[in-house]
């Protein structure tokens, strides 16, 4: 169809040789010269003051090169918003969950630095411990932080619309109350960081991030240091889903070892810490009240969140915001109410997660298929009846652009089969639709845009620079298409400089699904610029006009006599003999609300685009049992325009792990007294290959004009969508709506058993 | 996580291994896999100062069978046994086992059925890192006087999660375990101790040399319940043992119950048993009122202390008693 020949073609990825051979190399892999082995010594209570701390015997001990404790620290804090400065990075007067970080060391070997720990005397009062949201609310103890009488932190007050007068004439109105407890991002990889200071008192920094210039800036204030004395370099990366996004304690930690010691220094987190001292998803506790029209349109909608926000607010402006602003996005509302409100508890930190509020978003399409229910509606039809149209404005005021909403609908429907078995399958067994929407970035002030150089080489490849960072999504690759695409070359003649502080320009990150967007878009305008320089120098050679020109395998020709050519490295060549810059440079800055806030103004222009997805999931539950086999997930998203299928769909199969076989089924952390009792792989019972259903992807192109050859994003609006097509089928097939999850195997069977023992009247 | 020093040896010889095992007693541990033993040490819950692995001893690796019964080296891997079609026919419950058991690689790797039987106890307050035990009192297992998985408990509640003891006891099977000039053999069903700190009435000197399942002339079946598909360690099992009486085929002259991951070792239900005598190999009635009766027995052993919820594991003792009877009296009466 398209006249591209790199884009929307199933290209294997340029990382994918070295990764699945063993020969990429993460943070944990990296040697430096001279290196140390850093640990960090972490609080063994939930909730204490430190009265003293002793590290004499740890720096006696031989080997160890450098201890850190809060005091070389000068006390700063971090927080992702000024407002939400909150957290030490070694806390000085109190502890506030179990790991929280109260020292450092960097010693020769592991060995030795697992033996200073032990030598770090730390002299506690433990104070009394709070561990769920609305306990922390009615505490009458010593708050969790001074300033924060009841531990809410954030609260976020939304409201359009005349949400009492609507409940007033809405013809059906009823209210749920839906729960889920933290889930965990388990990337492939535990976190590690790795740090050393030059002698011009240069820091060099390599770990596992969002998006380096998010941790550049952070650790420039924190030691004081001009921005480009920070040097966060680029690494592979195993896994984010959001759990990288903010600087992480280690980094400074680390990097205060490796300065103090003056030696590098490398800290690996066991799989223990990646579990509890990086980021969680939060448990939160929703209650959505709708009122609709005799037609099942959402008239009215008040939704009261509260999430546990653990010991400090981290990104809780953002992460209480996120489940409204999917549901937003996805359903259209006349009138809506939101309180949502996050609150400190004696646990481990929270933070974004790839299927962020997944009581929230389950919780809100199980209550759609009560009143769909109620009114004998199917849910195909409650759902085209209530979805996004494009075109149309959010309640918080963003204007939807390119929106394929009923399509996906429609086209997960028909090769999922669900009209021939929604209502027609035997009992325990089930099919159950999920939609969901979610924003194409958000207003990130200065770093909201990305600037890419390109470079040309005498042999006619070029080199790239971007900020963008591949977390193991495939940036990298869509980088090298989107370049490969615009200049003319094959993949192969691209060379990716990226994700590096020093080289490469201001950038969002793989944060809030903009990699692609705003990041893909400006080494697309660079590229173009590029090419742009390259045509004006073959057009002399040619004669012909440059607006007449087009390029391709390695070869810019006249578009209507390719055989009228020359190749790129010829041009090259050329230009630089007779003084043409070859270079080229381009940005791209996506024109949102920059008045836009999260707590003071959640009003105006959000992101450019949204995505939207559909799942369907068909599933069969063992009534003696309560366990779920998933016999079929159907994924659709509407995507803009997909750039490589072979990738997106890789994307979509892992969105239904993580939101729907992980995320609806088994995923779930446990505890003892703010102790995390499955912090490993082990006992925290993510899915394995084995346990994955057949899935069937379908990509949807409603080609978004603003977005890079009409792409948005590929996965994110399938892993919330999968959330809630899971709970659907597992309701469906039981015949009892859920309202706890994730749904296990003694939920569920609870469910069946209560359902038996009602007595046989039709009340719904 | 890091493993602590310890010196290593690894005879290619039984008596050698005795000769270490009596020399180093207390002190020495023998590795056959290593996935349960390796995983505690780096944990920090145990630190033998000697490893004794049997990777060279290739003598404690055999199938055999002789007129009275099957004979299983300890340290045969996981895989071999699960390729054998004599268990597979003969000692169904063990091969359906040991299928479940770690996932493909470690039962082709590591996985030595004789490690799986001699598996620690496990407590998810217990199986952690020496962090997470910080800060907080020892419990029964790591040396102190509580319990955190059953308040007020004066003795460990940890829990016997090995899918290999649970059929092997429902197939009556016996255990060799030699020592220096010695052997001695155990009905494995009298192999436990009821104490959780340590499962097993083994001498520190003793090493597990064989396994022996008598031909019985039954069917046998295995059932487990877990999170997901592999690398996942029971929450409720079942294994059983149906056999036949010589004069009415059709009828069940002997049976055998065993219920695990329920209690510090596996539980041979004796009275459900020999409630199934004289009962049809048709007569599900019969297999549930049994299942029934064994969850009564078999809860009131269970803590939480291995995930999922206490209320639910119990209840799943029913299902998959009844289902490992239905199997094997299916089987039998093919």
């Amino acid at each position: 169809m398209s006249d591209y020949t790199i884009i929307g073609k199933r290209m294997p990825r340029i990382d994918s040789r070295a990764k699945v051979m063993g020969k990429a190399k993460f943070t944990a892999d990296l040697k430096l010269p001279g290196m140390l082995v850093g640990k960090i010594k972490r609080s063994p209570y939930a909730h204490a003051r430190i009265l003293n701390i002793d590290t004499s015997k740890a720096e006696a001990l031989p080997g160890v090169k450098s201890v850190v404790t809060g005091k070389d620290t000068e006390g700063v804090k971090w927080g992702v918003f000024s407002y939400t400065r909150d957290q030490q990075f070694i806390q000085m007067e109190k502890v506030r969950y179990i790991g929280d970080e109260v020292a450092g060391v960097a010693a020769v070997d592991e060995e030795t630095a697992l033996e200073a720990l032990d030598l770090i005397e730390v002299e506690y009062e433990e104070l009394p411990a709070v561990f769920e949201s609305m306990e922390a609310l009615a505490s009458q103890t010593e708050p969790i932080h001074e300033d924060f009488p009841n531990n809410i932190n954030v609260h976020i007050n939304i409201e359009t619309g005349e949400v009492d007068e609507n409940f007033k004439r809405a013809h059906y109105v009823r209210e749920d109350t839906f729960v889920a407890p933290e889930d965990s991002y388990f990337m492939a990889e535990p976190y590690a960081v790795a740090a050393r200071f030059d002698y011009d008192g240069c820091l060099e920094i390599w770990c596992p991030n969002g998006g380096p210039h998010m941790k550049s800036k952070p650790l420039s204030n924190a030691f004081k240091i001009p921005l480009h004395q920070v040097k966060v370099r680029k690494i592979t990366i195993g896994g984010a889903f959001g759990g990288r996004s903010e600087i992480c304690p280690a980094d400074y930690i680390c990097a205060l070892l490796a300065k103090k010691a003056d030696k590098p220094v490398k800290i690996e987190f066991t799989r223990e810490e990646n579990s509890i001292a990086t980021r969680q998803g939060h448990a939160m506790i929703t209650t959505h009240k709708t009122g609709v029209d005799k037609d099942g349109r959402v008239l009215a909608r008040e939704t009261t969140c509260y999430l546990d926000g653990g010991a400090y607010i981290s990104t809780g402006p953002i992460a209480v915001s996120v489940p409204f602003l999917s549901m937003e996005q996805v359903y259209r509302m006349e009138s809506v109410r939101y309180n949502g409100y996050s609150i400190y508890t004696n646990k481990p930190i929270r933070g974004m997660i790839r299927t962020h509020g997944r009581c929230f978003a389950a919780g809100l399409d199980t209550q759609l298929d009560m009143i769909a229910e109620h009114l004998g509606i199917d849910p195909v039809e409650m759902r085209l009846r209530n979805v996004r149209k494009p075109g149309e404005h959010t309640n918080t005021k963003s204007k939807v652009g390119s929106c394929a909403m009923d399509e996906t609908i429609h086209k997960a429907v028909e090769r999922s089969g669900f009209k021939d078995k929604w209502g027609k399958l035997p009992p325990f067994h089930g099919i159950g639709i999920g939609t969901n929407a979610v924003q194409v970035g958000f207003p990130m002030g200065i770093r909201g845009g990305s600037q890419s150089f390109i470079k040309f080489n005498e042999d006619g490849e070029a080199t790239v620079m971007s900020g963008v960072v591949d977390n193991g999504q495939g940036n990298d690759n869509m980088l090298v298409q989107i370049a490969a695409e615009e200049l003319g070359l094959l993949p192969e003649d691209i060379h990716l400089v990226s994700a590096d502080t020093e080289t490469t320009s201001s950038d969002p990150g793989s944060y809030s699904q903009v990699s692609t967007f705003v990041g893909g878009q400006a080494v697309q305008i660079a590229a173009a610029n590029c090419r742009k320089k390259l045509f004006e120098v073959a057009a002399k050679v040619l004669k012909v006009k440059a607006d007449t020109l087009a390029a391709k395998n390695r070869l810019i020709f006249v578009k209507d006599n390719p055989e009228k050519s020359i190749p790129i490295k010829k041009v090259v060549r050329i230009s630089l003999t007779n003084f043409n810059s070859v270079n080229a440079e381009g940005g791209y800055w996506p024109k949102v609300d920059m008045k836009r806030e999260w707590v003071s103004n959640p009003y105006g222009q959000m992101c450019e685009a949204f995505s939207f997805g559909t799942t369907i999931v068909e599933v069969k539950v063992d009534p003696d049992t309560g366990q779920v086999e998933v016999l079929n997930a159907t994924a659709c998203q509407d995507v803009g325009k997909a750039l490589n299928p072979l990738v997106l769909e890789g994307q979509f199969e892992g969105a239904i792990a993580m939101g729907g076989q992980g995320g609806m089924l088994t995923e779930y952390h446990e505890w003892k007294d703010g102790r995390c009792l499955n912090p490993t792989m082990l006992d925290y019972k993510l899915p394995l290959a084995c346990d994955m259903p057949n899935i069937d992807t379908i990509i949807v192109e409603s080609i978004e004009p603003k977005g890079p050859y009409g792409a948005k994003e590929a996965g994110m609006s399938i892993a919330m969508s999968a959330a809630q097509g899971y709970s659907a089928a597992v309701s469906n097939a039981i015949g009892v709506y859920m309202d706890s999850f994730p749904l296990t195997p003694d939920k569920i069977l609870a469910a069946i058993k209560e359902k038996k023992s009602r007595p046989q009247n039709k009340e719904s | 996580m890091r493993l602590p020093r310890f010196d290593y040896f690894g005879p290619d010889t039984l008596d050698a291994a005795l000769e270490l095992l009596a020399t180093h007693k207390e002190e020495a541990k023998i590795l056959a896999g290593g996935t349960d033993l390796l995983v505690r040490m780096k944990k920090g819950l145990l630190n033998p100062k000697v490893l004794i692995s049997l990777k060279a001893l290739n003598g404690l690796s055999y199938i055999k069978k002789d007129d009275e019964g099957i004979k299983i080296g300890a340290r045969t891997p996981l895989a071999d046994i699960i390729s054998s079609d004599l268990i597979q026919i003969q000692a169904t419950a063990l091969s359906q086992a040991c299928e479940k058991i770690g996932a493909v690689t470690l039962q082709h790797y590591r996985g030595t059925i004789g490690g799986n039987i001699l598996q620690d106890n496990r407590c998810h307050h217990y199986n952690q890192s020496k962090f997470h035990r910080s800060g907080r009192q020892a419990c029964h297992k790591e040396g102190g006087k509580i319990c955190y998985a059953r308040d007020e408990s004066d003795r460990c509640n940890s829990t016997c999660q090995s899918d290999g003891a649970t059929a092997l006891m429902a197939l009556g099977a016996k255990i060799i375990l030699a020592s220096a000039g010695h052997e001695r053999t155990v009905d494995l069903e009298n192999f436990y101790t009821t104490d959780g700190i340590m499962p097993f009435a083994m001498e520190p000197h003793e090493l597990l040399k064989e396994i022996f399942i008598p031909f019985q002339g039954g069917q046998s079946a295995y059932h487990r319940l877990a999170f997901r598909s592999a690398i996942d360690y029971p929450i409720v099992c079942a294994g059983v043992l149906l056999t036949p009486s010589l004069t009415q085929k059709d009828e069940i002259e002997g049976a055998r119950i065993v219920v695990g991951a329920m209690g510090r070792s596996p539980l041979f239900l004796a009275g459900e048993s020999a409630g199934l005598k004289g009962k049809k190999f048709t007569d599900f009635a019969a297999f549930q009122t049994a299942a029934d009766a064994a969850m009564n027995s078999a809860a009131t052993f269970a803590v939480h202390n291995v995930g999922g919820t206490l209320e639910y594991r119990r209840a799943m003792v029913s299902p998959m008693v009844f289902r490992a009877l239905k199997e094997a009296a299916q089987a039998a009466d093919r």
